[in-house]
C-alpha cells in the first residue's frame, strides 16, 4: 500500500491521471456522438489511419502525436458527405482502414522502428504521456462539453433524425463535419493513453453504459462522462495497486460497467433501442 | 372565403422523382395560390409522400420547377429559407436511433411557447419530458402537429401535411380537420379523410405518379 502512494508522488504518473481524467470529460461525448451518428466503423478507421499518422511522423521525425491529429482530421472532413447514408459509410471504411494500417505497415518497416515502439502504439503508454497529449485532451475537455452545451437542442435533432433535423433549421452538414473532425481528432487523442486496440474503453464503453441508464440526450452525456470519470480514475488506481498495464484494466473495468448497465432491470431501459433496430 | 392570410403560392411545373431507376411522381403540375387549401389523395404507393418531400429538398433527384413563395431553390442557403417557409407533418415519423423529448420535438419548428401551448390543446401537453419513442401513434401525431403549429407562428407560409390524420381518433378527426382550415397558411395536405377533404378548396388524385384534379 505504500508502495501505492509513493507512485503517486511520481511526476508521470500524476501526468497520467491527470491525462485520463481530462479525457473522461471530452472522450465519453465523442462516444455519445458516435453511436448517435452511428458512425461505429468511422471511428475504427480512425484508429487506423492515427496509426498511420503516428507512423509517418516516427520516419519523418515530425511530432506523431501532431501528424495523427492531422491525418484523422483531414479523413473526418472528408467523410461529411459519405456520413448522409449508412451504408454509403461502412463499404468506404472498411476500404480506408485496410489502406491505412496496410500504409502504416510499411512506413513503419521503412522507418525501421523496431517492434516494442509499434507494440506501444498499439497498446498505449499513459505512463509515458507527454505534455502535448495532456495539452490536445485538455483542449477537447474544454471544447467537446461547451460544443455540447451550446448545440444540444440541434445535436438532439440531428442525432434522432437527419430528416427532422434539416426541417428545423439544423445546419445538418455544417455540424456533422464538426462532429465527425472532433471525433477523428479525439480519437487520435485516446490513443496514446490506451493504445489504438483499446481506445475504445474511454469513448465507447461509457457511451453505451449510458444510453442503457438515461432517456434523453443531455442525460446520455452527463451519464457517460460521470462513468468514464469514475472508471478512468478506479482503473488507473487499480493497474497501479495490482502493478498491471493500465489500457487493459481500463478496458476491462469499463466493459465491466457497461455490462452491468445491460442487464440492469427492463424497466429502466428505454425502448427506442428495440425501435431503432427494426426501424 | 379565405382567412386573412400571410401565406405562400406554391408552384410546380414538370416535376418527376425516381426512386433508384423507377419514376414514381411524372410531370406534375399544379399551382397552388397563397392561402389556398390543396388535397391529394390517391392509390397507395402513388408518389404522393414523394411528392412532398421533394418540396421540402429530401428527395435528391426530383426534376422540374419547385417555386414556394415564387423562388427557386438552388443553393442550400435557398433550401434553409424553403424549410423555414414550410411546416411538415411526416408521414412516418422518425423512429429514431436516439432519444428526443417531446419538449425539444416541439422547440424545433422554431416558436416552443405556442407548440407547446398546441400541444395541450392537442391534449399532450403533458408528455413535454417524455421521450418521443415512448409516444402512442395518436399522441405521436398530435405532437407533430403541434410542432407544426410552432412553424406557422414562427413564419412558415406553407403547411405540407402528409396523412395528418391517419393516426387519430374520430374526434381528432374532426377537431384537427377544423384546425387545419383555419390556419393562415397555404395547406397542401396528402389525406384519405373525408373531413378533411370536404375543408379543401380543391382536391387532386394522384395515380400511379401523375396528378388530376378532380374538383
Ligand atoms: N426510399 C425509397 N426507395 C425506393 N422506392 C421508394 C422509396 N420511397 C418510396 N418508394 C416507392 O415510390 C413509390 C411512391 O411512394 P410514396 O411513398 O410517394 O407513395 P404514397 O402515394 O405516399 O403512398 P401511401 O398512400 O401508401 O403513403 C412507391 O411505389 C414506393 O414503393
Ligand atoms: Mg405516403
Amino acid at each position: 500500500m505504500t508502495e501505492f502512494f509513493e507512485l503517486l508522488e511520481l511526476a508521470a504518473v500524476q501526468r497520467a491521471a491527470f491525462a485520463l481524467l481530462l479525457g473522461a470529460v471530452a472522450l465519453p461525448i465523442i462516444g455519445v456522438v458516435i453511436i448517435g451518428l452511428d458512425i461505429m466503423p468511422v471511428r475504427f478507421a480512425m484508429m487506423h489511419i492515427a496509426l498511420l499518422g503516428i507512423a509517418v511522423g516516427l520516419l519523418t521525425g515530425l511530432d506523431p502525436l501532431l501528424c495523427a491529429v492531422v491525418a484523422c482530421g483531414l479523413s473526418g472532413a472528408g467523410l461529411t458527405p459519405l456520413a448522409r447514408s449508412r451504408s454509403g459509410l461502412s463499404g468506404a471504411m472498411g476500404l480506408l482502414m485496410s489502406l491505412a494500417i496496410a500504409a502504416a505497415l510499411l512506413v513503419l518497416s521503412i522507418s525501421g522502428v523496431n517492434a516494442s515502439a509499434a507494440f506501444e502504439l498499439l497498446w498505449g503508454s499513459i505512463l509515458a504521456t507527454k505534455t502535448g497529449d495532456v495539452v490536445l485532451l485538455g483542449a477537447l475537455a474544454v471544447l467537446v462539453p461547451a460544443l455540447f452545451a451550446w448545440r444540444r437542442g440541434q445535436l438532439a435533432l440531428l442525432l434522432h433524425d437527419r430528416e427532422l433535423a434539416a426541417c428545423s433549421g439544423v445546419p445538418v452538414n455544417r455540424l456533422t463535419l464538426v462532429l465527425l473532425v472532433l471525433v477523428a481528432i479525439a480519437i487520435a487523442g485516446a490513443i496514446r493513453l490506451t493504445g489504438a486496440l483499446l481506445v475504445d474503453a474511454l469513448t465507447l464503453l461509457p457511451a453505451l453504459a449510458a444510453r442503457r441508464l438515461a432517456q434523453s440526450l443531455t442525460g446520455m452525456a452527463v451519464w457517460a462522462v460521470g462513468i468514464g470519470v469514475v472508471v478512468n480514475l478506479a482503473g488507473f488506481a487499480l493497474a497501479l495497486l495490482l502493478d498491471q498495464p493500465p489500457g487493459p484494466v481500463l478496458v476491462l473495468l469499463a466493459g465491466a460497467v457497461a455490462l452491468a448497465a445491460h442487464f440492469l432491470p427492463e424497466r429502466r431501459t428505454p425502448a427506442w433501442q428495440s425501435a431503432s433496430s427494426s426501424h | 372565403m379565405l382567412v386573412e392570410t400571410t401565406g405562400l403560392p406554391v408552384r410546380l411545373a414538370g416535376v418527376s422523382c425516381a426512386h433508384g431507376g423507377r419514376t414514381v411522381v411524372r410531370d406534375v403540375s399544379l399551382d397552388v395560390a397563397a392561402g389556398q387549401r390543396v388535397a391529394l389523395t390517391g392509390t397507395n404507393g402513388s408518389g404522393k409522400t414523394t411528392l412532398l418531400r421533394a418540396v421540402l429538398g429530401l428527395h435528391a433527384a426530383a426534376r422540374g420547377v419547385i417555386e414556394v413563395g415564387r423562388r427557386e431553390a438552388r443553393t442550400s442557403a435557398d433550401w434553409t429559407r424553403r424549410r423555414r417557409e414550410i411546416a411538415w407533418i411526416p408521414q412516418r415519423q422518425a423512429a429514431g436511433r436516439f432519444p428526443l423529448l417531446v419538449d425539444e420535438l416541439l422547440a424545433s419548428g422554431g416558436a416552443p411557447e405556442r407548440a407547446r401551448a398546441a400541444a395541450a390543446e392537442l391534449g399532450v401537453g403533458e408528455l413535454g419530458r417524455q421521450p418521443v419513442h415512448t409516444l402512442s401513434g395518436g399522441q405521436l401525431q398530435r405532437a407533430y402537429l403541434a410542432r407544426a403549429l410552432g412553424c406557422v407562428e414562427a413564419g412558415a407560409g406553407v403547411l405540407l401535411a402528409d396523412e395528418p390524420t391517419a393516426a387519430l381518433d374520430f374526434e381528432g378527426q374532426a377537431a384537427v380537420a377544423g384546425l387545419l382550415a383555419g390556419l393562415p397558411v397555404t395547406v397542401m395536405v396528402v389525406t384519405h379523410d373525408r373531413a378533411v377533404v370536404q375543408r379543401c378548396e380543391r382536391v387532386f388524385e394522384m395515380a400511379a405518379g401523375a396528378l388530376r384534379e378532380i374538383t
